[in-house]
């Protein structure tokens, strides 16, 4: 049973030459199915490149990249659409909800790129808002939803479809300290219903949520501990 | 589907906008299907009018500069017997002939056989046209229009009155007979052509039998070099084709080019062509609108695609092929040039109507119009929607994220 995520040997070289900038620099790593894995560092270590790359937003310059056995590090545009669709829930800062639509459009998007018949996308997004405690708020435009709601938004269309990786990049970045609290509540829950989280993270207090912490720092993997304070829900 | 639907959400999320670019289409169709409907109500107008005219009537010339051969009374009756689409010919003599009755007056003796009597279109008004043995006999009998009468008598109660006509080898007195109805429209048109000449004569045509002009004005009746065939509806072509062959074949003029049809059909099919022609040109200006309307959409839509670089890394992050991104706002420019398609028809149907109420004839609008400018103002989105959604579709995930 291959690894849910495996990284080996990852470079990214950015201005390739003599100002060339290493944001990763041999990276290796491996997630299993249903861990709980916060990636922390400062800015301009190299984590959001490395969540780019996790989420096939991007390829690397070298080493590869195997995502539940397949190798997705040398993929064509559309073929990484298709595998961040299948594989992937992406939990974003801005909550990056599209201001023209409803609350239950919003989560349909991605069953939609996927395919899905209208009934069958209208009842998985509506089970995904009703498990974010959203179910009354469903025609609700962004705009008419506080910031925390809105990321619970984000977060019903990252699981509607049931991903196997949920990779949130900075969740509460953006929001108050109750609603922080909410969210990292709401992530915990979904790992314990078995769900693989990864959480990317500048701040240790919620990179101190997670079972397993990974610190990189120049491009480069500094630590990799087991978080023995963890607390389940 | 859902394209339809995204588009329409994101157009009545930006309803001023939406309708500031679907101007230009309004514009150039409402322009379009005027000028259209003008054209066709125009051919329409012109077709009817000269059926009206000429009630099938077809005159047939043979050029005395390029034979001097001639038909006989002999040989049309032989061309009669040959031609089913006919109703009848006749042999026609037309002479200008003085009258002192009125000094301003020009006279025409218009000599023919009795089936002359279908070119009074509105129908006697009274008495009767002249008959086969006032052919033979060559009476001096005639006919004259209502118009003509009241010309002439100040009435149009003129049967069995005398008009005496002069001529350079004598004169004779033509005795009325019959008077042909003139109705107010045809009075009407003689009375703007007479302006339109600006001048003071009238022309008067007084219609006697053929002979009458053979015998007593020096025409020679073995010579005729003009006839007129009456046409059964719809087929003044093919019988004037097939009266045309006859003649030539008589005469031995076959390709010479000496016998020449002179139909008001053939007329009717010149003027449909220049009318067409000038249709076109006129509607492919007008088109110039939907091309600048078609710009000003790619406008809208790169500044829409720059707006929503980050709805369009979300998409992309969520799984949207580079097709599906391109279909989207493919759809969005296609539906924007359509709403505006059917607001600019509408608009043209108004047009048309204003267009009525000061043209002599009503303009026609045909489902083919309806059709063709339908799908030029779905192709006109989808042609100028191409460079922007191309942008948008190219867009990288990362980049467009990074985007406020």
């Amino acid at each position: 049973m291959p690894s849910l995520v495996d990284v080996q040997d990852i470079c990214k070289v950015y201005n390739p030459g003599e100002n060339e900038v290493r944001a990763l620099d041999h990276v290796s790593l491996t997630i299993e199915q249903g861990e709980f894995v916060a990636i922390i560092g400062q800015s301009g270590s190299g984590k959001s490149t490395l969540m780019n790359m996790l989420g096939c937003l991007d390829t690397p310059t070298s080493g590869k990249y195997y995502l539940n056995g397949v190798d997705v590090s040398h993929m064509t545009d559309d073929q990484q659409s298709d595998v961040r669709n299948r594989e992937i829930g992406f939990i974003f800062q801005g909550f990056n909800l599209i201001q023209s639509l409803t609350a239950l459009e919003n989560v349909e998007l991605p069953l939609m790129y996927r395919g899905v018949a209208k009934k069958t996308r209208m009842e998985l997004s509506k089970a995904a808002l009703e498990n974010v405690g959203l179910a009354k708020r469903m025609d609700h435009k962004p705009t008419e939803l506080s910031g925390g709601q809105q990321q619970r938004v984000a977060i019903a269309r990252a699981i509607a479809q049931a991903p196997p990786i949920l990779l949130a990049d900075e969740p509460t970045g953006n929001l108050d300290s109750g609603s922080s609290k909410e969210i990292i509540n709401t992530i915990k829950s979904l790992h314990a219903e078995g769900r693989t989280v990864i959480l990317i993270t500048h701040d240790p207090g919620i990179a101190h949520q997670a079972k397993r912490i990974i610190t990189i720092s120049d491009g480069k993997i500094a630590s990799d501990v087991i978080n023995e304070d963890y607390k389940p829900m | 589907m859902e394209y339809l639907k995204s588009a329409l959400a994101s157009i009545r999320h930006n309803k001023g906008r939406s309708f500031l670019t679907m101007l230009g289409i309004i514009i150039g169709i409402a322009s379009v299907i005027t000028i259209l409907a003008i054209g066709n109500g125009m051919k329409t107008y012109v077709n009817t009018s000269l059926d009206e005219i000429t009630n099938g009537a077809v005159t047939i010339n043979i050029d005395p500069k390029k034979t001097d051969r001639f038909l006989t009374p002999a040989n049309l009756d032989t061309i009669e017997g040959a031609v089913n689409e006919i109703y009848g010919l006749t042999p026609r003599f037309s002479g200008n002939v003085g009258c002192h009755m009125r000094e301003d007056m020009i006279v025409f003796l218009e000599g023919g056989a009795p089936i002359v009597e279908r070119e009074f279109t509105d129908g006697m008004y009274k008495g009767h046209c002249f008959k086969e043995d006032d052919v033979e006999g060559a009476r001096s009998v005639g006919v004259v229009d209502q118009r003509t009468a009241i010309l002439l008598f100040g009435t149009d109660d003129v049967i069995d009155k005398t008009i005496e006509v002069t001529y350079n080898t004598g004169s004779t007195e033509i005795t009325i007979i019959g008077v042909a109805a003139s109705t107010p429209d045809r009075i009407a048109q003689a009375k703007q052509a007479r302006q339109l000449r600006q001048e003071s004569y009238y022309y008067c045509d007084v219609y006697v039998p053929y002979t009458l002009l053979t015998q007593k004005m020096g025409y020679v009746d073995e010579k005729i070099t003009s006839f007129q065939l009456y046409t059964l509806p719809g087929m003044a072509d093919e019988a004037a084709l097939k009266v045309k062959a006859a003649a030539e074949n008589i005469l031995s003029l076959r390709g010479e080019g000496a016998v020449k049809i002179q139909s008001f059909a053939s007329m009717a099919a010149m003027y449909n062509n220049i009318l067409n022609v000038v249709t076109l040109v006129v509607a492919l200006i007008a088109a110039i609108s939907l091309v600048v309307g078609g710009i000003g959409v790619m406008n809208i839509m790169t500044v829409t695609v720059t707006e929503r670089t980050r709805e369009i890394g979300i998409r992309k992050s969520l799984g949207a092929r580079t097709s599906m991104v391109l279909m989207q706002f493919l759809t969005e420019s296609a539906v924007i040039t359509l709403i505006g398609g059917i607001i600019g028809m509408i608009m043209g149907f108004i047009f048309t109507k204003i267009a009525e109420s000061f043209m002599p004839f009503a303009p026609v609008i045909s489902p083919m119009h309806v059709l063709l400018v339908v799908s030029i103002s779905i192709a006109d989105g989808l042609f100028f929607g191409i460079y922007p959604a191309r942008r948008a579709a190219k867009l990288d995930p990362i980049e467009a994220l990074r985007q406020e």
